[in-house]
């Protein structure tokens, strides 16, 4: 079966060879016969990239452990999820991931441009093809995830490290990577351009869908990173500005630059070159992003390892970027000057240049804090490190230069603003702000950027509103309708200017969630049993610290009990867990009690079972889950962005009168309805006979108690199905059946198997909330790029005919003209 | 009146230069020196009173009981330095951990920062290297760059 993947490997490499010269070839020679050959063989590619990534997900359920990959990042106690994501736990994998995922996105890009870019299409296939061949290589003569050992294969695997098997650890990573292989798309389509002197708009439509798909990635990317860090690291914060975390980072801001920057080009075909410079610049900081974190070349607290030979490939690769694109830059810079100058820095394309320089400028400042320490080796001898207050002290003022020019930049008229026009625009988001700061400073607020922060949010805020209610206004007097429906129907009609509107009130979210940490409460405390601390509201009782085992895991548990205002807030426990062939690397469970306005983090670190002490991490993190929603709504804001514009606006357009209104208070009615529980409930084989009341608790306590297996995130019993919760649903069984109550049952059950953070918590739903939103949101993402997908399938004559046969279709004009012109007298 | 290029050069040397100057400043407070035991204790005197980021590994690791104070040394390459540190260690901190810990030398003593204990934690790029006798001989093999197929 290796043998199979490593041939594999080597044809697609052969393939993606043939299909690059073949292109290119094509493409001088002008013969279609020729270019049609070039794409086939990179749809081959793609072919020949699954069947590899079949195979080794074949080599990991099988668990062929005569495989090294295999071996060294599966076990046979793993369960199967984790066997899956196993494929791109490891640097071999997770480059054939990379490969993998780049000859999809090739193939779709390909495939949906080949008609509307036929000049274009041979260069995106050699540029993607050259990128492929790259990884391939790395593949075929350093990295192969085919390797085999050389005599007796071992009996069983080493194991994925017990810290990543943790479901935002699963996805984390393949997030992050469809965000960076998403960004070689649109260089490849810049390359393009600059090869063939293109260099109108049209290579900018092919790719501005492509950068907002890659952004809500890498975005997803960089938040679940978060989470996973808050949660299983157990330190207490998010973001620690390790080199990974800003590897990550960094193509992120010039992304984000681009997706700006790039209005500025469809409305007034400016800032051209910049444009092809931050979408090589992005694409360069993706590659130096993987060169950074696996290379060994920047110390970090993860072992990545040293690897001279992969830092030489990478080297050299990155050179030939940089000198390959910058010089067909530099070659076609007399087609890109601008047609327009900047009128007034008052206009909204100035606003844009400014935060576009931010941005980069961000980039630029973590790119070389990050490598400081390599830089000042190489200059001065000696190796000089900088900390997180270092990125604290330049981030948190550009970060609030950056929301403040998220409420500034929009209001902003294109060309110039006059007096009169600013005025109008920003008279209530300002007077907002002041309210907002002078409120905080009545109620003594001490720390004056979170402050800060909070009045720009409110800025932001006001802003954004002022929008939404202008236009909702002008399309109620436009089509007639009631003020809610004029509201759908204005975001329906103008998807990527409203959805952004929406992904900046998910950034003021999370601005809102970063400004809390200026009111982090924080203590380390060794605690005897009967001892309490008392932190911001929250007094924390200790009780006791216990020991259990469930066959795969050791478990210590701190009992501690929670009051909040000197009410009972329920009980925590942070526990840590010593899993079977992982016994020195202990995983801490942080205890979590959430709620909207912060949340209480206990961690166990160090105790002592025969006098029972122990020493607590307590936190208060304040806002922090703001954060997370604010993601949330940026993912939705992203997602409108990403629709298709002409279909839907017809759909909103044929809106009746009230209808939203109505759909809107009916699905209201259903989700207030959802919130009358229904117990699911797992029928438990062998079970004792119970009461109809017995069954009751029973089915309720399945709603209420948690799987503890350390594999499926805690899901609860009526839900989870693996081998673990069977045994603790048999547990209930009984012990309802011995006619315990429900304060004996969890009693019980805390006894057994210790930690049980979410058991019986006021805040259960909210918890769970927190944890599914990150996996609605990446489903939704998911979701909609496959409507994308199939909406730019169809695209072409069908699309028009379709059209063309609806009988208002003329009335859609009209009403569009009077829109546009309404919504241009707002500006 | 100056020409177009007159004002980008001074506006890029105002901007570079305030630029140095504000990354001098805050560099000021928040620069560590990066060094390995070795290097500091073949003449601790040199870096006395100076914020050290010290690489090497952790023995001697005691804890006072009931209290969160830690006493442990850090050595490499037969040099050592005497830590001490009140505060919750992270996991992976055990006695031949590899550690990075961030502190100030007093005397021949690192006095080592709240949370200035950093022990490289596994990563799943590069897992730990197990060696056992079962599989010495593959787990050699299997650590060399390119390898053989079957």
């Amino acid at each position: 079966m290796a043998t199979i993947g490593s041939y594999t490997l080597l044809a697609a490499f052969v393939v993606c060879a043939y299909a690059m010269a073949v292109s290119v070839a094509g493409a001088r020679r002008r013969s279609l016969q020729l270019v049609e050959s070039g794409i086939g063989a990179f749809y081959s590619v793609t072919a020949l990239m699954t069947l590899a990534s079949a195979i080794i997900v074949y080599a990991f359920v099988t668990e062929d452990y005569s495989i090294r990959y295999v071996d060294r990042y599966s076990d046979s106690v793993q369960p199967l999820f984790y066997k899956l994501t196993s494929y791109w736990g490891g640097l071999d994998g997770s480059i054939m991931f990379w490969v993998f995922l780049l000859s999809v996105f090739g193939s779709i890009a390909v495939k949906t441009n080949r008609e509307r870019q036929r000049e274009l299409i041979p260069y995106v296939v050699a540029v993607v093809g050259a990128v492929q061949l790259f990884f391939l290589f790395v593949m075929i003569v350093h990295k192969d995830p085919f390797a085999t050992y050389l005599t007796e294969a071992p009996v069983d695997g080493r194991g994925l490290n017990p810290l990543l098997q943790n479901p935002y650890m699963a996805i984390h990573p393949p997030s992050l990577y469809i965000g960076f292989v998403g960004m070689t798309i649109p260089f490849a389509f810049g390359m393009a351009a600059l090869i063939t002197g293109y260099l109108d708009d049209s290579w900018l439509r092919a790719v501005r869908r492509w950068t907002m798909f890659a952004w809500l990635f890498l975005s997803l990317g960089l938040t679940l990173g978060m989470i996973w860090a808050y949660e299983e690291l157990g330190w207490g914060g998010f973001w620690g500005w390790d080199p990974v975390e800003n590897a990550g980072a960094l193509p992120w801001f010039t992304a984000t630059a681009f997706l700006h920057s790039v209005m500025v080009q469809e409305r007034r075909s400016m800032l051209r070159i910049w444009n092809v410079t931050l979408v090589i610049l992005t694409f360069f900081l993706t590659i130096f992003g993987t060169f950074m974190t696996r290379s060994g070349v920047v110390q970090s607290v993860h072992a990545f390892g040293e690897d001279p030979q992969l830092t030489v490939l990478f080297s050299i690769f990155m050179v030939l970027i940089l000198t390959f694109s910058f010089g067909w830059l530099i070659y076609r810079l007399p087609l890109l000057r601008a047609r327009n100058d900047l009128e007034s820095w008052a206009s909204r394309e100035a606003a844009f240049l400014l935060n576009n320089w931010i941005l980069l400028f961000s980039a630029f400042f973590i790119l070389f804090a990050t490598m400081f320490p390599t830089i000042s080796e190489a200059v001065t001898g000696q190796r000089i490190t900088v900390g997180p207050p270092f990125f604290n002290t330049w981030m948190v003022p550009i970060g609030l230069v950056l929301l403040m020019l998220t409420g500034i930049g929009p209001l902003l008229a294109w060309r110039k603003s006059t007096l009169s026009n600013l005025v109008y625009q920003f008279a209530w988001p300002v007077g907002l702000a002041i309210v907002t700061a002078s409120g905080l400073l009545a109620i003594g607020f001490r720390v004056w950027v979170s402050g800060l922060c909070f009045a720009l949010c409110a800025f932001v805020v006001g802003t954004i509103s002022q929008e939404f209610i202008r236009g909702a206004v002008v399309r109620r007097g436009a089509t007639g309708t009631d003020m809610l429906t004029g509201l759908i129907g204005l975001v329906m009609r103008s998807r990527r200017r409203y959805g952004g509107y929406i992904v900046h009130v998910g950034i003021v979210l999370m601005f809102l969630g970063f400004a809390g940490s200026g009111y982090k409460l924080e203590t380390q405390v060794m605690m005897s049993p009967g001892d309490e601390v008392e932190l911001g509201q929250f007094t924390v009782q200790y009780e006791r610290v216990s020991e259990t085992d469930d066959g795969q895991k050791q478990m210590i548990t701190g009992h501690m009990t929670i009051l909040k205002d000197g009410q009972s807030a329920g009980e925590l426990f942070p526990a840590r867990w010593f899993f079977r062939k992982h016994e020195t690397e202990p995983t801490t469970e942080v205890a979590i009690r959430r709620s909207i306005s912060e949340d209480l983090y206990i961690t166990l670190a160090t105790y002592d079972l025969s006098n029972q002490t122990a020493a607590f991490q307590i936190t208060v993190n304040p806002l922090v889950n703001w954060i997370w929603f604010g993601f949330a709504i940026m993912a939705l804001g992203t997602g409108i962005a990403l629709l298709p514009e002409s279909r839907l606006a017809f759909i909103a357009a044929k809106v009746p009168e009230g209808a939203a209104t109505t759909s809107v208070l009916l699905v209201s009615l259903f989700l207030t309805g959802l919130g009358t529980t229904v117990h699911a409930q797992i029928a438990v084989p062998n079970g004792a006979e119970l009461t109809t009341e017995q069954k009751q608790l029973e089915a309720e306590l399945q709603e209420e108690l948690v799987c503890v297996c350390g594999s499926c995130s805690h899901l609860q019993l009526s839900t989870c199905t693996c081998s673990t919760a069977d045994d603790m649903r048999l547990r209930l069984n009984q012990q309802v059946s011995l006619g315990r109550d429900r304060d004996g049952v969890y009693q019980h059950f805390i006894d057994t198997y210790g930690s049980q953070e979410p058991i019986g918590a006021p805040i259960g739903a909210f918890n769970q909330l927190s944890w599914l939103f990150p996996m609605l949101v990446g489903g939704a993402c998911l979701a909609g790029v496959g409507f994308v997908a199939l909406r730019w399938s169809r695209r072409g004559s069908e699309f028009q005919e379709s059209e063309a046969s609806l009988p208002a279709a003329g009335n859609d004009v009209q009403l569009e003209a009077r829109l546009d012109d309404e919504l241009r007298n707002l500006d | 009146m100056p020409s177009q290029g007159l004002k980008i050069l001074l506006t890029t040397a105002v901007l570079v230069t305030a630029f140095v100057g504000l990354m001098w400043t805050t560099m000021q407070d928040g620069t560590q020196y990066y060094k390995h035991v070795d290097e500091v204790m073949v003449d601790p005197d040199q870096w006395v009173g100076k914020r050290l980021q010290v690489h090497g590994y952790a023995s001697n690791i005691s804890w006072k009981p009931s209290t969160l104070d830690y006493r442990f040394d850090i050595q490499k390459d037969g040099y050592v330095v005497h830590a001490e540190y009140t505060g919750i260690v992270p996991d992976t901190f055990q006695d031949e951990s590899e550690v990075v810990v961030s502190g100030r030398l007093e005397g021949q003593k690192l006095v080592v920062e709240p949370g200035g204990i950093m022990a490289k934690c596994p990563s799943k790029y590069e897992p730990k290297p197990v060696i056992d006798a079962a599989s010495a001989g593959d787990a050699e093999g299997s650590n060399d760059s390119g390898g053989a197929n079957n």
